[in-house]
């Protein structure tokens, strides 16, 4: 099997009116061996922006370091928040630098635009494609299953409560058909001014 | 009867002129020689009785077995050679539990009989891995079962052919048999009824005297299913017996008397 | 030195052989969903039978009916699929002549299994569904893997966009991680609306699934047909 799924993820990242939603499991396994399940995937990068890094944990802690030390030094050179879609190229690039000895992630931002509060969201493969849907994007061993939640459950404009429901139902069933994560989940409900983050108790089998 | 023999008595495959197969009807007549069984089916369930011959005092009774179980919701009585039937028996225990592996389901009596029935007719048969039968079985069988059909029971003879009966008896004694259950046999019969009829008949065309030990009774109802009688059980059905003998003379008198009131 | 060790070999020796592999299988793709209520059963499947990048056609009806109250799904490799459910009839026909009745489902059930496993080391790679009423008239789904594994269940996807369509039907019908919901017998309408809602999402993000589902409602009455359409790229 890939590397990729050597140790586990569901991830999903969704727009709704005004706002987005970004909500990964919990799980560090080591194929079929859970380590720990309270494992962070999903890191602030911004006061409305978060990156998941679903893929290799080694990497996924790697990447996140890398991207804080790009990230700081924008913000310290232009004097200015970074905003997602930036960000994004940000991550692509780093990503792309290395691209015949990849890190094995593949990330999935969410974010709100720190001028206009305009919804972001986008995913990329190992290398740096960037994806950016107008619906929702999934991420992790789980996305066949994410991918399937998503397509049926979700619908534009969706309010901030609604769309935690949304997102939080299409992880959670979509991860308890997946053996590599699971075992808890994290949501996270990013507003112009306000970020709602609930974990969840999900089934742990 | 020495006249009557012919090289076509030889052959299990050959046909007389008159169009018989000798061995096969010997093979007939030689189950007429093993010990009586008699089956009665009713709607409540089937009931099998088989006298067992003790031949000698130091013969350990038990383990004379004509009634066996071929799956939980069949079982078979036999009268002949018991060897043979132990073949059958295998088959259709094989067969069985075959049809459970494959189908998740109870084999249907009717089915069992027929799949018992194939392996009888191959007496004269051979293939490329094997000697052939040399002759039929010498065996009768009787096969009780309850399928969704319901209760039903199956005779089959040494040439393979099974027909259904409401009530059959098999062996040394199944002609004298075979005229009283004419006689006994209804529909409306309860099980109970069914086996203390069979026990009486038994005693009647049996040598020697009824007893717990040289007889072994055996019913099926959709609830037990196989069910062997034990020596209590047994014990207790020919109390009824018995009590059935004494008073016969009574129930006559009786439904007598009540024939005369209503006239009067 | 690499002369040295060439003049060893005579002239005419040649470099490596070359290995040529065949491989017996091919993936048609197709998924397939059925759905059990108390007195029926519904069971899907799509019309797109292609090989990697290519459509084979787009109108290629995926469930055989073996009786007045079984069906079966298959997706996977085609020519497996079409062996297989010739050879499911012929034994189902041996079957009603033997035992004098039509095969139940729970039978069939049983007996797929026992044929998918007879070829333990060289499966059937197919995906099967059998959907069916029993023997009480109760609607009930059996999946299989291709080497017979056999589980009874109330719904079931199965084929290429299983994985999509699975989580989906565990939260609709089998109301997994819903709070407060009390559970209400499965009425056909709702089964049906949410077959043809599955199969929708299916043929957005599966390439090996689109262009049509054909669909069987199997009642104490027969088996009606249906169908929908799907997107076609």
């Amino acid at each position: 099997m890939s590397i990729l799924s050597y140790n586990g993820s569901a991830m999903v990242a969704m727009k709704g009116d005004n706002c987005v939603s970004i909500a990964t499991d919990k799980r560090f396994g080591i194929q079929g061996q859970t380590i720990s399940i309270e494992f962070p995937k999903v890191f602030q990068m911004g006061p409305h922006l978060y990156v998941g890094l679903p893929g290799l944990a080694t990497d996924t802690q790697t990447v996140v370091e890398k991207l804080n030390f790009r990230k700081n030094l924008y913000e310290l050179k232009e004097n200015r928040r970074i905003s997602p879609k930036v960000f994004a190229s940000m991550v692509s690039n780093l990503l792309y630098e290395k691209r015949f000895g990849p890190f094995f992630v593949e990330p999935v931002i969410a974010g709100l635009d720190p001028i206009t509060a305009e919804p972001y969201v986008c995913n990329m493969d190992l290398i740096g494609c960037i994806n950016e849907p107008e619906d929702f994007v999934v991420g992790g061993t789980a996305s066949a299953q994410l991918f399937g939640m998503c397509e049926a459950l979700w619908e534009p404009k969706l309010k901030p409560d609604d769309l935690f429901e949304t997102t939080s139902q299409a992880l959670i069933n979509a991860f308890d058909r997946d053996a590599m994560s699971g075992w808890g989940a994290t949501v996270y409900i990013i507003e112009k001014d306000k970020i709602t983050v609930k974990d969840l108790k999900t089934r742990m089998d | 009867m020495f006249l009557t023999r012919s090289e076509y008595d030889r052959g299990v495959n050959t046909f007389s002129p008159e169009g018989r197969l000798f061995q096969v009807e010997y093979a007939i007549e030689a189950i007429k020689l093993g010990s009586t069984a008699i089956g009665i089916c009713t709607s409540e369930g089937v009931v099998l009785a088989v006298e067992k011959r003790i031949t000698s005092t130091l013969m350990e009774s038990t383990t004379i077995e004509k009634i066996v179980e071929i799956d939980k919701h069949i079982g078979c009585a036999v009268s002949g050679l018991m060897a043979d039937s132990r073949t059958m028996i295998d088959r259709a225990r094989m067969e069985c539990q075959n049809h459970w592996f494959v189908y998740n389901e109870r084999m249907t009596v009717e089915s069992c009989a027929q799949a018992v029935s194939n392996l009888a007719i191959q007496f004269g048969d051979s293939d490329d891995d094997g000697a052939a039968m040399s002759r039929p079985f010498g065996v009768a069988i009787l096969l009780a079962g309850i399928d969704e059909n319901g209760p039903q029971l199956f005779h089959m003879d040494p040439s393979g052919t099974f027909v259904e009966f409401d009530a059959k008896a098999i062996g040394s004694g199944s002609e004298g048999a075979q005229q009283s259950l004419q006689e006994m046999y209804h529909r409306s019969m309860t099980l109970t009824e069914a086996t203390t009829a069979a026990l009486t008949i038994l005693k009647q065309v049996m040598e020697e005297k009824l007893n717990s030990t040289n007889v072994e009774v055996m019913t099926m109802t959709p609830d037990k299913l196989f069910h062997m009688f034990t020596k209590d059980q047994v014990e207790e059905a020919l109390k009824k017996v018995t009590s059935l003998e004494h008073t016969k003379g009574d129930v006559s008198t009786h439904s007598q008397s009540e024939v005369v009131s209503t006239d009067s | 030195m690499t002369a040295e060790v060439n003049s060893y070999y005579p002239d005419y020796a040649t470099e490596t052989p070359k290995q040529f592999q065949f491989s017996p299988y091919a993936d048609n793709g197709g998924s397939v969903v059925a759905i059990a209520g108390d007195d029926f059963v519904i069971i899907g499947a799509d019309s797109r039978l292609s090989t990697g990048f290519a459509i084979y056609t787009r109108d290629q009806n995926k469930l055989f009916s073996l009786s007045k109250s079984t069906v079966l799904g298959c997706s996977g490799c085609w020519c497996d699929a079409l062996t297989l459910t010739r050879i499911l009839s012929a034994r189902m026909q041996m079957y009603e002549q033997e035992h004098n009745k039509v095969m139940a489902t729970p039978a069939v059930a049983q007996m797929l299994s026992t044929m998918l496993y007879y070829k333990r080391f060289f499966p059937y790679y197919v995906s099967n569904i059998l959907a069916g009423l029993d023997t009480d008239g109760k609607g009930c789904v059996y999946s299989y893997d291709p080497i017979g594994h056999c589980e009874k269940a109330t719904y079931k996807a199965g084929g290429s966009a299983g994985a999509l369509l699975q989580p989906l039907l565990d939260n609709q019908i089998g109301l997994k991680n819903m709070q407060n919901v009390t559970p209400a017998p499965l009425t056909l309408e709702k089964a049906l609306a949410l077959l043809k809602d599955v199969f929708i999402s299916a043929a957005e993000r599966d390439i090996y699934t689109g262009d049509k589902v054909n669909i069987n409602i199997i009642t104490k009455d027969g088996i009606k047909e249906d169908t929908f359409e799907l997107r076609k790229d």
